[in-house]
């Protein structure tokens, strides 16, 4: 189930190696003392409102550059479910200076890997080149946000390849899109949160060119996005790079934000649903997350570590160990991303399949014992320090990517939610600051039954479950 | 066919104002040097082999130890392999595994074992400080396995959930039925157990597993990144240098099938046709490999390739198609998959055919392999860049018994293949007449659009 989550790229093939650290001989006598992480960013807006963030890091000859618009898929056009996702597809269909497949052309020619996706909250795009390489693709990425090219046949082309895509990875898959896709179909009430973020089939077919000629000018303009080059680079010489190709690049009136929030859940949903093609049974537990950024978002970070993170966690130990149910438990915070990379209301979530002989009922005591746990009794400072040593070392492996594109992709959601990209050299004093007690109080409000989503997945075949095929 | 040049073309006159008042993008400055790391190797007196690599700018390293043995060496007990690492996660005759899995979290790592064909994975990566440590760790996990009866049940049962959840899926179908048809009465051919066969295990043929395939000369303990050179040599001698020699390397050469075959499975209502289109070809150890593998990128192998061109960024007929060559000790085989909308099957079979016979009638042109060539290069610095990334690279050239010297002169060699060369590579390697073909959708859907499909008129049916 795990790959499911990376589904929202375009599928523009990339050979990444993702693996910690980097380039030429150094010496091997670095100290390993862990100092509180600080990374150099420098932060400007361009007078049209364009936000850039760079960041040097000379440890492997490359640098990756990344483009993050401000529109997700929960605002796109309600009768266009999957649109801001198929529209993700045409910025590669052609721009003033490059036709359609010339830009992967150029960034391939040049050495790079790219890629684009589309999330809750943004639309990115970024390619990892040779550092000599960066002005290239600064052009490059300037050329689309400048105007795009595109024609009926492009978009008719690219519809086929959408609709490619939702059958490889939703229709034709035993549990098509549990959970990545379900659990937010069926914990929110806001239809923002809650419609078909890969598509209909019919929406898809029914987007037209005016449709994407609207977006691209409501919505793809400076002011609405931050651009990132993390790398090999000179921060002045970039920032004249950058002024050269996207100074001129006109500012857009922008509409309005749309209230996307959540009301308040008192009570327990509880949905189960039908894949045939399932060979087991499944479930998913959801809750509503706290307030991104408040001090019960951290510790429901601290709280997934301990819930879900290795062999340690009590999850892993309550229901793959103890009860041989299942053979991974998976979840955290936000379905097709990380804690940090999403902008409004959030489900929490975990997920398992398992065996047909033990029924959802059964499971939820066991998933509540561990829950009502948390609820009621404080977790030890040892604990939460590892919870964070854990955290630490995800963090380490991220900087010691060969790609860096987990620290642009951060850089770009802080610049563009907070505006304040400075925010990732004060993650891990957040982390800190979360106590015993703050985890108690946090798990008590948010782990309630009445903030939760119970989804169970069958085929069908009279299983263990009850209720109602949707 | 439309070819890539087509379709540009097309989008131009469309859309575009005018050819000549394009801007071209600027160049970019002059490429840096990447170098790569100096590399010590030694072997120690029972036949270990040791690999250092001193790398990186992130005080963190990777431990790892590869041992030559896999599915190869569990004769007909297809998993035994895998049902043996999966216990070895159970802890060692110290320690319980969720000891473990708290002492290398404080470590800032977590240990990963896992098979595969022709060997076994140990090791994690840690903060530079632990690397002593780490090295202690993975030699227990390593010579000192607990093998707990108390787990051996659940384990099994598990390994039995995850083989029916990946059968359900159209692409491992695909892909076991392929490779089952490449190497016919061997295990490179044996993707999965059955049922019965994974039920029948027992604890003690685990046991045997272990004693006769793990032992000092058929590992490699490699670390990389930064550390104490000296300290951890010694800890690497004081932890695996008592360690029995063992078994030597097992070689056991398949039995390799091709000729044009097609083999067809039912998945009723299946939006999509899973294809494989592929054939045994030349191994690494040959000296034309480095020229098949630049022309099977070019073709199918990246976004900018003939066949994803083709297939998806012109007739949209699938989302993720894909070439690639899979290479075990002293044998390989090249595949072409792609999942097609299902009204399309036959259509996209015959442009992968078409695209076969293009590069074998006329070499690419010189633009294609240089933006190929160039892709690998920039592919490679990347994948190379990491501590991790290297040692993955180093396993594989220990694996196919590879010269020391073949990363030097590795992006000089690619960088030197000829689009003629492109050519007699499919010509020799990519025989159209000698294809093995399976697609896994809706029979009744795919089966009418075949008799439009010339190249498998002849095809055997299985």
């Amino acid at each position: 189930m795990r790959a499911v989550v990376l589904l929202f790229l375009t599928g523009l093939i990339s050979a990444c190696a993702t693996a910690p650290t980097a380039a030429p001989p150094a010496d091997n006598s670095a100290s390993a003392k862990q100092s509180p992480l600080t990374l150099p960013i420098h932060y400007t807006t361009l007078d049209n409102g364009l936000k850039v963030v760079v960041s040097e890091d000379a440890s492997v000859p490359t640098a990756t550059v990344a483009v993050y618009y401000n529109i997700g898929f929960r605002i796109e056009p309600r009768d266009r479910t999957g649109f801001a996702h198929l529209f993700e597809h045409m910025m590669f269909q052609g721009s003033e200076n490059l036709g359609k497949m010339e830009f992967v052309n150029l960034v391939q020619s040049n050495g790079g890997v790219l890629n684009g996706s589309t999330r809750f909250d943004f639309t990115n795009y970024y390619q990892v080149v040779p550092a000599n390489k960066v002005e290239t693709m600064l052009w490059a990425e300037a050329d689309r946000m400048k105007g795009l090219a595109i024609t009926q046949e492009n978009l008719t082309n690219q519809q086929g390849v959408v609709k490619n895509e939702v059958k490889v990875n939703v229709l034709n898959q035993p549990y098509g899109g549990f959970p990545w896709l379900d659990v937010p179909a069926y914990a929110n009430e806001n239809w923002y949160n809650n419609h078909n973020f890969y598509g209909d089939l019919e929406d898809l077919d029914a987007a037209t060119l005016e449709d994407v000629q609207d977006f691209f000018e409501t919505y793809y303009a400076p002011n609405n996005a931050v651009l990132v080059v993390v790398g090999d680079v000179d921060t002045d010489e970039v920032m004249t790079m950058i002024e050269r190709h996207f100074g001129d690049i006109e500012a857009s009136v922008l509409p309005p934000p749309v209230d996307i929030s959540e009301p308040r859940q008192e009570k327990e949903k509880r949905v189960s649903k039908v894949y045939p093609k399932a060979p087991q049974p499944a479930l998913a537990v959801s809750y509503h997350m706290p307030e991104r950024n408040s001090p019960e978002y951290y510790a429901m970070g601290i709280i997934t570590q301990l819930l879900l993170s290795g062999k340690d966690s009590l999850f892993y130990k309550k229901l793959v160990k103890e009860a041989g149910i299942t053979s991974s438990v998976d979840g955290g915070i936000n379905l097709i991303g990380n804690m940090y990379n999403y902008n409004g209301p959030m489900n929490w979530h975990m997920s398992l399949i398992h065996d047909p002989k033990v029924s959802a009922d059964d499971i939820m005591v066991m998933i509540d014992d561990v829950i009502e746990g948390l609820r009621t009794q404080k977790v030890s400072r040892d604990d939460i320090e590892l919870a964070r040593i854990k955290m630490r070392s995800g963090f380490y492996g991220m900087l010691g990517s060969s790609t860096k594109f987990g620290v642009a992709d951060l850089l770009a959601c802080f610049a563009l939610f907070d505006d304040d990209p400075g925010r990732i050299n004060r993650l891990e004093q957040e982390f800190s600051a979360v106590t015993p007690e703050l985890i108690l109080s946090t798990a008590r409000e948010y782990l309630r039954p009445g903030n939760r989503l119970v989804l169970e997945v069958t085929n069908g075949n009279a299983q263990a479950s009850t209720g109602d095929a949707q | 066919m439309k070819s890539l040049i087509a379709g540009i073309v097309l989008a131009v006159s469309f859309a575009v104002p005018s050819a000549q008042a394009r801007e071209l993008p600027p160049e970019g400055g002059p490429a840096r040097d990447f170098n790569l790391p100096a590399i010590e190797r030694l072997t120690l007196e029972n036949g270990l082999s040791v690999t250092l690599v001193p790398f990186g700018k992130i005080p963190k390293a990777v431990v790892r130890v590869d041992v030559r043995t896999g599915n190869l060496n569990e004769g007909d007990n297809v998993w035994l392999s895998d049902l043996t690492t999966e216990l070895m996660k159970e802890g060692t005759e110290l320690r319980s595994s969720e000891l473990i899995a708290r002492q290398t979290a404080r470590m800032g790592g977590e240990l990963s074992i896992s098979t595969g064909l022709d060997q076994t994975f140990i090791g994690l990566s840690v903060l530079s400080e632990f690397t002593v440590d780490a090295i202690g760790l993975t030699a227990e996990a390593l010579r000192q396995p607990a093998f707990p009866a108390s787990e051996f049940e659940r384990i099994r049962a598990s390994l039995q959930r995850n083989r029916t959840l990946t059968l359900s899926q159209p692409q491992a179908i695909a892909s076991s039925a392929f490779i089952d048809l490449i190497y016919p009465e061997h295990p490179y051919g044996r993707a999965y157990p059955s049922e019965e066969q994974l039920a029948s295990y027992t604890l003690e043929q685990v046991r045997d597993y272990y004693r006769n395939n793990f032992g000092a000369q058929r590992s490699h303990v490699m670390v990389a990144g930064q550390f104490d050179r000296d300290d951890v040599l010694t800890a690497i001698r004081r932890e695996f240098g008592d360690w029995q020699r063992g078994p030597a390397v097992l070689t056991l050469p398949p039995n390799i099938q091709s000729g044009l075959r097609l083999k067809l499975i039912d998945r009723p209502g299946a939006p999509q046709s899973t294809v494989i289109i592929g054939l045994p070809v030349i191994d690494v150890s040959s000296p034309d490999y480095q020229a098949l593998a630049q022309m099977q990128t070019l073709l199918g192998g990246y976004f900018s390739s003939r066949i994803t061109a083709n297939l998806r960024e012109d007739k949209g007929y699938t989302y993720s198609p894909r070439s690639r060559l899979s290479s075990n000790f002293r044998t390989a085989y090249w595949r072409q998959s792609a999942d097609i909308t299902s009204e399309h099957t036959g259509d996209a079979i015959n442009e992968i055919f078409d695209e076969i016979e293009r590069i074998r009638n006329e070499p690419p042109t010189t633009a294609e392999v240089q933006r190929t060539q160039n892709y690998q290069t920039g592919t490679f610095v990347l994948s190379h860049a990491t501590p991790a990334g290297l040692l993955g690279r180093i396993s594989f050239m220990n694996l196919h018994d590879l010269p020391e010297d073949y990363l030097d002169g590795y992006l000089s060699h690619i960088n030197s293949i000829s689009p003629r060369q492109h050519q007699e590579m499919a010509q020799k390697h990519l025989l159209t007449d000698q294809m093995t073909v399976v697609i896994v959708g809706d029979l009744e859907t795919v089966i009418p659009q075949l008799e439009n499909v010339p190249k498998l008129r002849d095809a055997t049916r299985l």
